[in-house]
């Protein structure tokens, strides 16, 4: 009986979690995830992103690696993302590419698959909106 | 056993209602499915009597003999005690016959349009929208007495009232007479582009929440409040209380779960309100106005974006800036017309505007939105 009591409960807040609607542009705020080349190995990454009405802005791991974005863009048609993001090391310039969706776009914890590649590499990439 | 029986009857009310992830007070459309006309007659097991929407649960028989409870939602009990009913008017034991939508996901739930008690025949619930109070005469403007300025608001001893039933509940561009409900859902989506000057992404945006049937609204999924145009599209209501000591206005939101918003006359501009605290944008801007005649014009910014800033899902931004102009060319009529500045959303700035009817003797309606509650 008690074991039923606790599994009610548990479906109950479950299912009357709420769900937090869209807000303004769709790229617009904190975002964390993974890249990497494999699950098993792969690095937590921060994007923050803005939106001034014309271009969209932002850094990659601010304070850590702090690469900033030098190109985005968003392409309502599908909800494609393109980010390019610059940085340097003794080697010289490195550009990362990312290509990916947003996928849960009525969702305030929205997510972005897709794949990035910079100095050789390649893996996939996955942020949510925080 | 009993008591099994009685936890687990009650889990499965719970679990229905759950079942459509909370959506509370929302647009028809979002839940229900106009197309799935259904009638039910069942045994009613329990009236829940609260915001937003009052359900009754109804035990049924289906084809095969199985007992099964449904969920029928019916209108706010504002709406309904203005249509005399109560919370006992229905009593559990009662069989009824409903007739209504069901839900577009196929739960066991239905928007009953009409209820019979399967005894006497009697139709309990006949649901008639109120209608606009029609004054007998027309009235002037009441003013102030020294400064010849309009009243917004009830006068503190005398006549008492509030401001509902706008000509339209939805937000488009002036002359553009997109046909919506009243839910701000496109009959035809392929207007979209029509409604107003979108950015490519705010459009796409605007399409995807139509196309989900506003079920995504957080004024009604999370109660949030209405900001912006929407608070005077609300049903409830608004109410204007004029602080004239301490320049300000208060305008109180009868759907917007009894917050209200302040309006500034004391001649302070944004500056120190919007830029310097940026970290704090608000749902409902920040107002500073000013009487230009018998106009009062007001300037908002500093909105956040954690809402919608209409019916329907129109998109916003943080640069959103609002300028409305309040009049009142007769007692009973408040006339609003609002230009929308978001070079965040829009291509350029946008216009519209309605009439408020004065709704004399009444207190502005107590609604209060219960989050995830559908």
């Amino acid at each position: 009986m008690r074991s039923l009591i606790v599994l009610v409960t548990l479906s109950v807040v479950c299912l009357s979690a709420p769900t937090i609607a869209q807000e303004g542009h769709p790229l617009k705020g904190s975002w964390l995830g993974t890249w990497g080349p494999s699950k098993i190995h792969s690095n937590d990454i921060l994007v923050i992103m803005n939106w001034d009405g014309k271009t969209i802005s932002g850094m990659i791991n601010p304070g850590t690696d702090n690469i900033p974005i030098k190109n985005a863009t968003l392409n309502p048609e599908g909800w494609l993302v393109h980010l390019e993001a610059e940085t340097k090391d003794k080697s010289g310039p490195i550009t990362y590419v990312i290509d990916g969706k947003i996928e849960g776009l009525a969702f305030h914890n929205r997510s972005i698959t897709g794949t990035w590649k910079g100095r050789g590499e390649s893996g996939a990439f996955k942020i949510s909106r925080q | 056993m009993k008591n099994l029986r009685t936890l687990l009857t009650c889990t499965g009310a719970v679990l229905l209602l759950a079942s459509t992830t909370g959506i509370a007070h929302h647009a028809l459309s979002a839940k229900f499915d106009d197309k799935k006309p259904t009638t039910l007659t069942g045994v009613v097991t329990l009236v829940d009597w609260r915001n937003p929407h009052v359900h009754v649960f109804l035990n049924v028989k289906d084809t095969k003999g199985e007992v099964l409870n449904w969920a029928v939602e019916i209108e706010s009990p504002i709406d309904l005690e203005t249509n005399g009913w109560n919370r006992d008017t229905l009593q559990p034991g009662d069989q009824v016959t409903v007739r209504g939508i069901r839900a577009r996901n196929d739960s066991r739930q239905v928007w009953g349009n009409s209820i019979m008690l399967s005894a006497s025949g009697r139709q309990v619930l006949k649901f008639t929208p109120k209608l606009p109070p029609e004054p007998l005469e027309k009235r002037p403007t009441p003013r102030w007495a020294d400064s010849k300025q309009p009243r917004l608001g009830p006068i503190p001893g005398g006549v008492q009232g509030y401001w509902g039933y706008p000509t339209t509940t939805v937000l488009q561009e002036g002359g553009a007479n997109v046909k919506m409900d009243q839910w701000g859902l496109l009959a035809n989506i392929a207007d979209a582009g029509k409604v107003a000057p979108m950015q490519p992404w705010a459009l796409a945006l605007y399409r995807n929440r139509q196309s989900r049937f506003l079920q995504d609204d957080p004024t009604y999924l999370n109660c949030k409040p209405p900001g912006g145009p929407r608070q005077f599209q609300l049903p409830y209501g608004v109410q204007f209380v004029e602080d004239r000591e301490r320049q300000r206005v208060f305008v109180l939101i009868g759907g917007g779960n009894s917050n209200y918003r302040i309006i500034y006359l004391d001649g302070r501009t944004h500056a120190g309100q919007v830029g310097g605290d940026d970290d704090n944008p608000l749902y409902y801007g920040r107002s500073v106005g000013k009487w230009v005649g018998d106009v009062l014009e007001v300037d908002t910014r500093g909105f956040n974006e954690d809402f919608w800033f209409t019916n329907g899902g129109l998109p916003h931004t943080e640069q959103l800036r609002l300028v409305e102009k309040f009049s009142r060319p007769d007692f009973d009529t408040l006339k609003y017309e609002v230009t929308v500045e978001d070079t965040g959303a829009y291509t350029r700035p946008w216009s519209s505007g309605w009439t408020l009817h004065w709704v004399a003797g009444e207190e502005l309606p107590r609604h209060l939105c219960q989050e995830n509650r559908p």
